[in-house]
C-alpha cells in the first residue's frame, strides 16, 4: 500500500457500530419489559 | 381499574421517547456512514468517532449529574434526588459500555493496540467500576436512608473524577486525541464533519433523557410501592 493511500479498516467501523447499536437496543428492550412490569403491577 | 401510581406517566413518555430517540439514532447512521466523507489518515475507523464521542459525552454528563444530585440529596434529603441519581447511574453505565468497546475498537487500526494504560483510558475504566460498584452498593443495601446515603457519596467520588477525565489528556502524557469539540477555542472540524458530530451530541443526549425517564419512572413507582408496604 503506498503511504498516502487511504487504510483499509472499514470492518472495524462495521463492528463498532454493530456493537453501539446492540447495546442501545438491549437496554432499550430491557427497560421496556421492566417498564410493562412495572406499568401492569401498577394497573392492579 | 387504574390507579394512579407516581411515575407512570413518565414510563409511557419515556418509552416513547426511545422510540424517537432510536430512529434518530439510525439517522445518525445512515448520516455518518453515507453522507459524511472518508477521513484520508485514518480511513473509515475514523467514523466510530461519531458514536464513540457522543457516548462519551452522555456518559460524563450522567455521572457528573449524578454527583452535583448527590450532593443536593445530602443537603436536602429528598429521596427523588436519590432515585434520579440511581437511575442516572445505570444509564450512564450504559453510555460507558458503548464507550469503552467502540474506544478499542477504533485503538486497535489507529494505534495497533486494543487496550493502553493511558491515563485517560485508565481513569474511564476506573469511573465505570465506581459506578458498577454504587449499583453493588444498593443492591446490598435494604435500609433506604442508608442505602441512599452510601450511594451519595460514591456518587461525589465519581463526580470528582469527571472533570480529571476530560482534562486528563492535558494534565498527562496520553495517546488519547485531545478534544476537537469540547474544547474552548472554535472546533477543529470540516463543516460537514462538524454537523455529523453534533447531530450525534444531540441524540446521545436525547437517549439519555429518554433511558433516565423511563428508568426514573419505575423507580418512583418502586419506591411508593415499598412505602405502601412499610405502612401497612
Amino acid at each position: 500500500m503506498p503511504p498516502d493511500a487511504t487504510p483499509q479498516n472499514g470492518q472495524y467501523m462495521v463492528a463498532a457500530y454493530v456493537v453501539t447499536g446492540a447495546i442501545y437496543l438491549l437496554y432499550a428492550l430491557s427497560l421496556w419489559i421492566r417498564a410493562r412490569r412495572a406499568l401492569r403491577g401498577s394497573d392492579k | 381499574m387504574t390507579s394512579a401510581i407516581p411515575g407512570q406517566s413518565t414510563i409511557r413518555r419515556g418509552l416513547w421517547l426511545i422510540v424517537l430517540s432510536l430512529i434518530a439514532l439510525a439517522g445518525i447512521y445512515v448520516l455518518a456512514l453515507q453522507h459524511t466523507p472518508i477521513e484520508a489518515r485514518q480511513g473509515l475507523a475514523q467514523k466510530i468517532f461519531y458514536l464513540h464521542v457522543p457516548a462519551a459525552w452522555s456518559a460524563l454528563l450522567s455521572f457528573g449529574l449524578v454527583g452535583i444530585v448527590s450532593v443536593l440529596y445530602l443537603w436536602l434529603q429528598d429521596p427523588r434526588l436519590d432515585l434520579f441519581a440511581a437511575s442516572s447511574v445505570e444509564v450512564g453505565l450504559v453510555f460507558s459500555m458503548v464507550m469503552l468497546t467502540t474506544g478499542p475498537i477504533w485503538a486497535k487500526p489507529i494505534w495497533g493496540t486494543w487496550w493502553t494504560w493511558d491515563p485517560r483510558l485508565t481513569l474511564t475504566l476506573l469511573l465505570f467500576f465506581i459506578f458498577v460498584g454504587y449499583l453493588s452498593l444498593r443492591a446490598a443495601l435494604s435500609d433506604r436512608s442508608e442505602r441512599a446515603r452510601f450511594s451519595a457519596v460514591i456518587g461525589i467520588m465519581g463526580l470528582l473524577l469527571v472533570p480529571f477525565i476530560h482534562l486528563s489528556v492535558y494534565l498527562f502524557r496520553t495517546m488519547h486525541p485531545t478534544p476537537i469539540v469540547l474544547k474552548p477555542s472554535a472546533p477543529s472540524l470540516p463543516p460537514v464533519m462538524l454537523r455529523t458530530v453534533l447531530l450525534s451530541f444531540g441524540v446521545a443526549t436525547l437517549l439519555y433523557i429518554a433511558f433516565v425517564m423511563v428508568r426514573y419512572g419505575m423507580a418512583i413507582g418502586q419506591y411508593t410501592r415499598e412505602e405502601a408496604d412499610d405502612a401497612t
